[in-house]
């Protein structure tokens, strides 16, 4: 008897958790241990901070980052938000800019990666070339192109000049009109190489049988392409241009640096505008407002995201 | 030659023509490419060894009357103040950069083993929230990170870039070594556990060094990562000792914005290394990057 009570102790001791969840994260206590550095690096630095900022977007908060301060506003600062002008402004500018980066970063790098795909003497050499561009920093590329635009000095002025296509070198960046366009080309010169790496690495999936097959049955190099090779890239497709439009979305450096949003907010997207909100104007309640909206529209991306990403794990389960 | 091998011989012409139209069509098209990318940097190298005089002409010199390496030896020189400066940016984005990498590659080879191989609940809810971190932009951390900073005596040092360098490091450092653990046979595992190794001696022993393209591969990302990185240096350190490249050279810029030479070479000197890391071990990294998506 006193045996029997004295083992059930024991197994109570080591197994506190005799069924339902509970019991089997218990058996599972040493897997933890694992993900545990990763999980607590996580939680510090983003959970908490997610949760700081939803909280400091309903307060109004004094400058100098007295936070101590703070005054509860309710939701005055999403009012203040939604009916202001430059709002709508900057959402604009942010589509044009991740819509566009997004689409001509995807085609351009997908067409890199076709016109890569058959082997060809100093392929890989101008592969790496090529990809150059992602892997330096965005602010030496920034001061690149800002010097490459340059209204008097700039080598693309001086080159239009030179052709008489205009007569003097025109303001790229200073001008409300040309500033945005100016900006993408500069985010797609950055970004086409990582949608050419992807895109790259999906061709190399589509099988040689399949299009031989279809080359028999009499399609066209088009037709091979359209019916056989893209459906066979949906997947590297989707997480790729979901992948482009989140780190458009996000874009800081090249605008940041390029003009700090200006010329009149012509280049301003939501990033710089809550940054120069929060540093610059130091309206903490404000900026944290704008951020929870944007932490919004990027959970609905990140929805398609992880569903695009699963997707694949079915699809590689079922094999 | 038959009407029918004729007619045979013309179609086949026809079709090595159309599919020419294809291959030439692409040439032209990676010209183009090739020059967008390439003559901007060429540019910066060409601006670089100008004189400040040289630069500042209309139209521009194509090549310089006098090439000079007066920009670089000025950046490289520690006697004076512009050289001192650029050496302390150079070796505190080496430092910054490297304990970055170390760390994620300490914290995220566990994690991501575990999420390939174990079963654990809440697994799939942990590896997609890791994953999330990469969908927030850097701005909305800034403002409560500074305030937690501050508030643990981090700002103003190194500590605090590391810790935020590690958390954007870590999703796609775990989700490119986990993808490299999805590959490694388990039954290689099994045996060493018959043969009396521990779970972690497994691993440790077994799967480690299997893995070791994935975690070069991983190693590279944080790097490349932490040395680019602008925004929170530019938040969270105030001090000229401390900066880092991407913010020392702006810094040192804003003042003179007319050294456009100056400014050039300090772009390049700030990208050869990682563009030499990037070239030497681009094998792994784009094996690594794209093993994840591209999946069917």
């Amino acid at each position: 008897m006193t045996i029997l009570t004295g083992k059930a102790e024991t197994r109570r001791r080591l197994q506190p958790y005799r069924s339902g969840v509970l019991r089997k994260i218990w058996e599972h206590r040493a897997d933890y241990a694992y993900v545990l550095p990763a999980i607590a690096v996580m939680l510090i630095v983003i959970a908490y901070p997610i949760y700081y900022t939803i909280e400091l977007s309903f307060f109004n908060t004094p400058p100098g980052l007295q936070i101590r301060d703070k005054i509860f506003v309710g939701l005055d600062n999403y009012v203040a938000i939604l009916t202001s002008p430059v709002f709508w402004t900057v959402t604009s500018n942010t589509l044009i800019w991740t819509v566009g980066s997004t689409f001509i970063s995807f085609v351009l790098g997908f067409a890199c990666a076709l016109a890569l795909h058959r082997d060809f003497v100093g392929r890989g050499i101008l592969r790496a070339i090529l990809i150059i561009p992602w892997v330096i920093s965005a602010v030496a590329g920034s001061y690149i192109w800002k010097w490459i635009y340059h209204s008097d000095f700039g080598i693309i002025g001086a080159v239009l000049v030179g052709l008489g296509w205009a007569d003097r070198p025109p303001n790229f960046i200073d001008s409300v009109s040309t500033v945005l366009p100016s900006l993408i080309v500069v985010n797609i010169w950055r970004e086409f190489p990582f949608a050419m790496i992807m895109m790259m690495a999906g061709l190399q999936t589509v099988p040689d049988q399949l299009l031989r097959a279809a080359k028999v049955d009499g399609a066209n190099a088009w037709q091979r392409f359209w019916h056989v090779t893209f459906p066979h890239l949906r997947n590297v497709s989707t997480v790729t241009i979901l992948l482009l439009a989140v780190a458009n979305f996000n874009s800081f450096i090249i605008p940041w640096i390029m003009t700090g949003g200006g010329p009149s907010n012509a280049s301003h997207i939501w990033i710089t505008h809550i940054y120069e909100l929060a540093f610059g104007r130091q309206r903490w309640g404000v900026a944290s407002a704008y951020s929870v909206l944007l932490f919004l529209i990027l959970m609905s991306l990140g929805y398609f995201y992880v569903r695009a990403l699963s997707g694949n794990e079915q699809k590689d389960g079922s094999q | 030659m038959s009407a029918i091998a004729e007619i045979a011989h013309r179609g086949h012409a026809r079709r090595r023509l159309r599919i020419d139209g294809w291959r030439w069509g692409g040439r032209i098209f990676l010209v183009f490419m090739l020059l967008y990318t390439a003559l901007p940097m060429v540019w910066m190298l060409i601006t670089s060894i100008k004189s400040g005089f040289a630069a500042m002409q209309f139209p521009p010199q194509w090549w310089p009357d006098q090439p000079t390496l007066a920009s670089y030896q000025k950046l490289l020189d520690p006697q004076n103040s512009v050289g001192q400066d650029f050496l302390r940016f150079f070796w505190n984005s080496l430092f910054v950069s490297t304990t970055t990498t170390i760390l994620s590659v300490i914290v995220a080879v566990p994690a991501a083993y575990a999420f390939s191989r174990f079963t654990f609940p809440g697994r799939n809810f942990l590896f997609f929230a890791v994953l999330l971190r990469n969908m927030f932009p850097a701005v909305i951390f800034l403002v409560p990170l500074f305030i937690l900073m501050r508030a643990i005596g981090l700002v103003n040092t190194h500590g605090s870039l590391v810790l935020t360098y590690l958390t954007f490091g870590l999703p796609l450092a775990i989700w490119l070594l986990k993808g490299f653990y999805d590959n490694i046979p388990v039954q290689l595992e099994q045996a060493a556990r018959i043969d009396g190794a521990t779970r972690f001696q497994a691993f440790f022993l077994i799967v480690m060094p299997l893995s070791a393209p994935g975690i070069i591969a991983t190693a590279i990302y944080s790097f490349i990562g932490a040395w680019n990185e602008y925004i929170y240096a530019y938040t969270f350190l105030s001090k000229n000792e401390q900066l880092t490249l991407p913010v020392g050279i702006q810094r040192f810029f804003s003042e003179n914005t007319t050294d456009f030479p100056g400014l050039m070479a300090a772009s390049f000197m700030m990208s050869v290394p990682v563009v030499v890391l990037f070239l030497v071990l681009q094998r792994y990294f784009v094996r690594a990057l794209t093993e994840g998506a591209v999946k069917h």
